[in-house]
């Protein structure tokens, strides 16, 4: 308990005393976050009043360091009319906390001191929510903390309406990766917004990972894949459309490719004796009513994406090849070679490039870095071939377009087995 | 069996405390049923001899006043609430020579002495309704609500959903609609009539005449029917109020009017008017955010009432109550409250009636001490005037099976033996079954046996009234809620010119720590009142105090 409670404030602590013990905890972590975070709380509010007006709830919020008066707003955001928006007045005290939590900013030291707190407050269910989410309803605290506390679930991710190409990483790799691994059908691995019941929360804290540098996404991934691991009881909400603020196609796409990826191959790494041996993967029970609404279409600069991708990868060779086989070294320099019109970077390849990549990255051929930094090179590459290809499908097309590319990463599985574990110089 | 010594008239608290004629501000009320306290004549149901009996058992209590349920001739299907005659007693509780011997010795032990009087209907069996319902043209067929068609006041809502369909009931003698808000067998009466304003004038005089010291007026925001309104809390029904306060102004002292009006406290509060009708009104909502808050372990509840109880006029004061005759009115809250209330406390679906449940306080507590006595010390700390229900203070059960709300309404339990020492009648013999079951009843759980300890609910009851009634801030003073970090804790100030009290209360399960802001008090040393105990001195920090689970703790704030 000792090492828990010094992840958290004096201050903190006091608060948390006086909130004693609760059944839900909803934490939004910020920094700066000024603009939105109003919203978010009264959604929020709104939600645990409207959903769960028996149960004993806290909102935390840990604070990375915000300067532009981030926890003033959270403390004094309120709902004025609970009668307007068609729920009766809270039953119990509504308990906000803010504090800055010790330690560097960054959302994996949020969650420890959200996870933290949980355990301190024995809260059966938790739940936390982006700082930024312009889309956010009422009805996401319900669909994320329900399946916990009145189903008991451990692990809610979050399902969003996307636009076709939003948010590809996730689904052409990091979630077609995990299912063919770990058997688990996740859309969402890296969401903003999570459930976790209050036992998950304190398995997740008894880990040694705190100490480890899985960054921001790639803790989302370690805690997705740790509950597939250690038998949690896992499922997806469908919240609605995503619309965060100030959010821009291609925004350092190259730093998080680099942190989600890695993460994701260090996972591997930990948890090789359980995926070695799954086959074949299922679909989490899905949670909450399904709708769609018109999203404004991404604006992304296609042509730039592909030249970069040309006109980089030459340069990437002598690295390249530590990394990949001969094969399918030549296979990308021959795409490489093709006109825009017929780009195409081909399922088969993809996923040979990304499972050689997490066979190199577990040999450490190279330098870690190095080779995660290689990588968003070939993204781009990737995610410029399925944009061409798909640019008239709709979602639904795009939808089967990702199952069938699922599907190689799962016919490839024993490919990445075998590299996992091959002499790197008899295989040059 | 009986307790009945003359004693001279006191000149203890109650005497000094009643000089100004503000003695219901001071008081701690006991309700109880004639018939169900004390059966001297041994016919199977108590009367006033048999209360007059057992008259030093509630001076020794150390209530002030006592307030009866109705005792007028009466059919009794309202539990006496339909009354026949008003101006006499029923048959089986005596006559009005022993009405005036009980209070002639209520007096003597400065007890005071509150009757209930129905104003808003009699019971169909009254000469009144049988004059007027005898022909259309009868002098008296206006002092009732007449109707051919039942679509007037179709706004005005239905009290007893269980029982009744309609404000309206046919009656087949006038071949006409008479208009009833409350069972069809009790028609209103027409306060637009002149003359029925008088009739109820002299009722009222009567009893006062005779040495009545307060008038529980039942049902009154129903007494005036307007087309269009909800035919509640009308300005015409404040105008009858207000006729019968200036009467009574006129020609007594000290006399006392308690509304009955089942609102919200802003829609009460005009029933204390410009001080000019009711002296006081019972707080109905307070009562059940009180078994919430306990509950949900968080004083939220309780807060947001009492933050939305408007103030009221000097001299009045509100009644405050626990449990009462009736069952635990959820009228008063939001659905959501009311399914939380039924889900918590009435899980037998037996224990709900009407829009509440009919429990005794010890069954809603499980029969936890702790929060029995928590409830209590709550009660008398709290800003008005506590009724306390015949029984509760020594922590009687209730029986679900009954019918209505007779439940609640079983015998005293005054001793472990023949009929709980309540009659000595066959037990067939008796009104209403006694309490018999292991955990409530009268072999566990009676007044003889807890005498005995000072440990007993009783005794410490005594403790916790007497202690209420040494302190004038109580009944008087103002409150100041606190906000303690820790919901779990309640905490305020009562203060009343140099006296101040902190009363602080844990309504959880669980110990609970609370830091106090009591930086205003600086300087002054908390005694806590059951003990006598000094406790550290308040300083610049703010005060540290852990409690036990549904611990409380009053403190006298003195400066030295």
């Amino acid at each position: 308990m000792l090492a828990e409670t010094s992840a958290i404030s004096e201050e903190f602590l006091r608060q948390l005393t006086a909130v004693g013990e609760v059944d839900i905890l909803v934490g939004i972590p910020t920094f700066n976050n000024r603009d939105t975070i109003e919203r978010v709380v009264s959604a929020v509010q709104v939600g645990l009043t409207k959903y769960f007006h028996r149960e004993r709830c806290v909102l935390i919020n840990p604070d990375g360091g915000s300067t532009d008066g981030t926890p003033e707003i959270f403390k004094n955001a309120s709902v004025e009319d609970f009668g307007m928006l068609l729920t009766s007045n809270p039953l119990r005290t509504f308990h906000r906390v803010t504090a800055p939590y010790h330690g560097i900013p960054g959302k994996e030291t949020a969650l420890r001191t959200l996870f933290t707190a949980a355990d301190l407050l024995r809260a059966k269910a938790c739940a936390v929510f982006s700082p930024d989410s312009l889309s956010v309803t009422p009805e996401w605290v319900d669909s994320l903390i329900r399946p916990i506390y009145r189903e008991e679930y451990d692990f809610v991710a979050p399902v969003y309406q996307r636009q076709k190409f939003d948010g590809l990483l996730g689904r052409g790799l990091l979630s077609p990766v995990i299912a063919s691994l770990y058997g688990r059908r996740v859309r969402e691995p890296v969401g903003t917004e999570l459930g976790v019941s209050g036992r998950l929360a304190c398995h997740f804290l008894e880990s040694d990972v705190w100490e480890e540098d899985l960054t921001t996404f790639g803790l989302e991934i370690w805690m997705t894949t740790t509950a597939i691991v250690d038998q949690f009881r896992l499922c997806e909400s469908f919240l609605g459309p995503k619309v965060q603020a100030a959010k821009q196609f291609g925004q350092d796409v190259a730093g998080t490719v680099q942190q989600v990826v890695g993460a994701l191959f260090r996972c591997l790494e930990m948890h090789e004796s359980f995926w070695k041996t799954r086959d074949g993967s299922e679909a989490l029970p899905m949670f909450g009513f399904q709708y769609k609404v018109a999203l404004e279409p991404l604006r992304i600069g296609k042509k730039g994406v592909l030249d970069n991708f040309r006109s980089q990868l030459d340069q990437l060779v002598p690295i390249l090849e530590s990394i990949l086989t001969p094969q399918t070294l030549l296979a990308l320099r021959n795409i490489a070679q093709l006109t825009d019109r017929d780009f195409r970077f081909p399922d088969e390849l993809w996923v040979k490039t990304i499972y050689e990549f997490a066979a190199a990255h577990h040999r450490s051929v190279i330098n870690r870095d190095h080779l995660l930094r290689a990588l968003p090179l070939l993204y781009r590459g990737w995610i410029s071939s399925f944009i061409l290809e798909n640019q008239k499908a709709d979602g639904a097309r795009i939808d089967q377009r990702l199952e069938t590319l699922g599907g190689e990463f799962d016919r490839w599985k024993s490919y990445l087995i075998d590299r996992w574990g091959a002499d790197i110089g008899g295989e040059r | 069996m009986g307790e009945s010594k003359a004693r001279p008239a006191g000149k203890g608290i109650d005497a000094l405390m009643s000089r100004d004629g503000l003695w219901y501000r001071d008081a701690v009320i006991y309700e109880l049923h004639v018939r169900g306290f004390y059966d001297a004549d041994g016919n199977g149901a108590g009367e006033f001899r048999g209360l007059t009996l057992k008259l030093d058992y509630l001076a020794d209590l150390g209530v002030s006043a006592v307030w009866l349920l109705p005792f007028y001739p009466s059919p009794l299907r309202d539990d006496g609430y339909d009354i026949s005659d008003y101006t006499n007693i029923h048959p089986a509780y005596g006559n009005l020579d022993d009405f005036r011997m009980f209070l002639e010795e209520a007096h003597r032990r400065n007890i005071r002495v509150i009757t209930e009087l129905v104003l808003n209907h009699t019971s169909d069996q009254h000469p009144w309704f049988q004059q007027a319902r005898s022909s259309r043209d009868n002098p008296r067929r206006d002092w009732y609500v007449w109707s051919d068609s039942v679509e007037r006041y179709k706004q005005a809502r239905i009290i007893f959903t269980d029982t009744e369909l309609s404000n309206w009931a046919w009656d087949p003698v006038s071949k006409s609609y008479y208009w009833h808000r409350f069972f069809s067998h009790q028609p209103d009466l027409n306060f637009d009539n002149p003359a029925v304003l008088e009739a109820v004038w002299e009722v009222m005089k009567f009893w006062l005449d005779m040495g009545v010291d307060g008038l529980r007026l039942d049902a009154v925001p129903y007494l005036v029917e307007r087309e269009g309104t909800s035919c509640e809390n009308l300005p015409e029904t404040h105008g009858v109020l207000k006729f019968l306060r200036r009467r009574v102004e006129e020609q007594f002292t000290e006399k006392m009017f308690l509304a009955e009006a089942n609102q919200w406290p802003r829609d009460v509060r005009e029933y204390f008017g410009n001080g000019d009708e009711c002296h006081m009104a019972f707080h109905f909502p307070l009562m059940p955010r009180m078994f919430m808050a306990l509950r949900l372990e968080d004083r939220k509840p309780i807060v947001d009432i009492l933050q939305n109880t408007p103030a009221i006029p000097d001299f009045c004061q509100w009644g405050i109550f626990l449990r009462n005759h009736d069952e635990l009115t959820l009228e008063m809250v939001t659905d959501e409250e009311r399914d939380y209330m039924y889900d918590e406390f009435a899980r037998d679906a037996r224990a709900k009636l009407n829009l509440g449940i009919r429990r005794r306080l010890a069954p809603l507590m499980e029969g936890d001490r702790r929060r029995v006595e928590l409830m209590n010390g709550l009660l008398m700390s709290m800003p008005g005037t506590p009724i306390l229900y015949y029984g509760d203070e020594i922590g009687m059960g209730d029986n679900i099976y009954l019918g209505d709300r007779n439940g609640v309404r079983t015998p005293m339990q005054w001793n472990g033996g023949w009929n709980a020492g309540f009659s000595n009648a066959d037990p067939e013999q008796l009104y209403s079954p006694i309490i018999s079951n292991p955990v409530y009843g009268y072999q566990a759980i009676n007044v003889e046996s807890q005498r005995r300890y000072d440990h007993s609910l009783l005794s410490w009851m005594k403790r916790l009234i007497r202690l209420r009634k040494s302190n004038q801030v109580f009944g008087r003073g103002t409150m100041e809620i606190l906000s303690p970090q820790n919901h779990r804790v309640l905490a305020y100030i009562r203060e009343l010119a140099n006296e101040r009290v902190l009363v602080v209360s844990n309504l959880s399960s669980q110990a609970q720590a609370a830091e106090l802001d009591l930086k205003r008090w600086k300087g002054a040393i908390p005694i806590e009142m059951f003990g006598g105990n000094l406790f550290p001195p308040i300083g610049d920090l703010p005060y540290l105090l852990t409690l036990g689970p549904y611990q409380f703790y009053w403190f006298r704030l003195r400066r030295l």
